[in-house]
């Protein structure tokens, strides 16, 4: 059921119904985070202060790779979409908030993708 | 501008409402998200990088991590995972409809603050 007069809707005001998408996709990046965290932890603890050939035979394993591009991409994704939530919450200087927004943005795209390359240099052994 | 005129709420964290559990790890819940954003997760990643650098870069940031300032950054970032994780399953508990009643709110409040400084503890203790 529509509760928005017709002339508010043609006029643009009201709510874009874009809220829904960001709530849920903040929920589902959550949910892969939280099945990845028994990885992660496990990752963390086993990993720490090991020398480098322990490290490096680790992530070249096919599944570890994997999971790390999983996760990089969960963290990053979830990461975007919190600090796009705060950054609308506090930042209220109009071009300030577009361009922190546009930085984040793009700062975890970039994030991400570095990510995934390291990881794959580590499988492919390049 | 007109609009400056309008009555306002007072701020949450003013000292017109007393501090409560809610508010306390609402407030907390972003902290911990901020602060993985700006310097755990960063971190996550230049260990890749490092691993994927070569054995002297990797070397160079292993020494870094085993120094104070390393320790000091690994356990803040071990604490805020805890305490964004177990914040998130109350999320998740909420988004499902459950545990809506204001004493139960508190009560899985006074739980995740526990279960995230075990959860800190016992990565910290088996090596991280």
């Amino acid at each position: 059921m529509n509760m928005q007069n017709p002339l508010a809707r043609v006029r643009g005001k009201g709510s874009s119904g874009g809220g829904v998408h960001h709530w849920r996709s903040q929920r589902y990046s959550a949910l892969i985070l939280l099945v990845l965290t028994v990885w992660v932890l496990w990752l963390g603890v086993s990993l720490a202060g090991a020398d480098y050939a322990t490290a490096i035979s680790t992530m070249s394993s096919p599944v570890h790779a994997g999971l790390a591009i999983l996760f990089a991409g969960a963290v990053f994704y979830h990461t975007w979409l919190g600090l796009q939530v705060v950054i609308e919450d506090y930042v209220h200087i109009a071009a300030l908030e577009f361009a922190l927004l546009m930085l984040v943005r793009f700062a975890c795209l970039l994030a991400f993708l570095i990510s995934a390359i390291a990881a794959l240099k580590l499988v492919l052994g390049a | 501008m007109s609009t400056s005129k309008r009555p306002m709420s007072p701020y949450m964290l003013g000292p017109y409402y007393k501090f409560q559990i809610t508010s306390v790890l609402s407030i907390l819940n972003r902290l911990t998200g901020v602060f993985m954003a700006v310097v755990t997760a960063p971190l996550l990643l230049c260990w890749l990088i490092a691993l994927a650098s070569g054995e002297q870069e990797f070397m160079a940031l292993s020494a870094w991590l085993a120094g104070g300032l390393g320790k000091l950054v690994i356990l803040a970032s071990v604490f805020s995972f805890s305490f964004h994780l177990c914040g998130g399953i109350r999320h998740l508990i909420w988004d499902a409809g459950w545990m809506l009643e204001i004493s139960q709110v508190r009560f899985s409040g006074w739980i995740a603050v526990v279960a995230s400084i075990v959860l800190t503890v016992v990565v910290m203790g088996a090596g991280l």
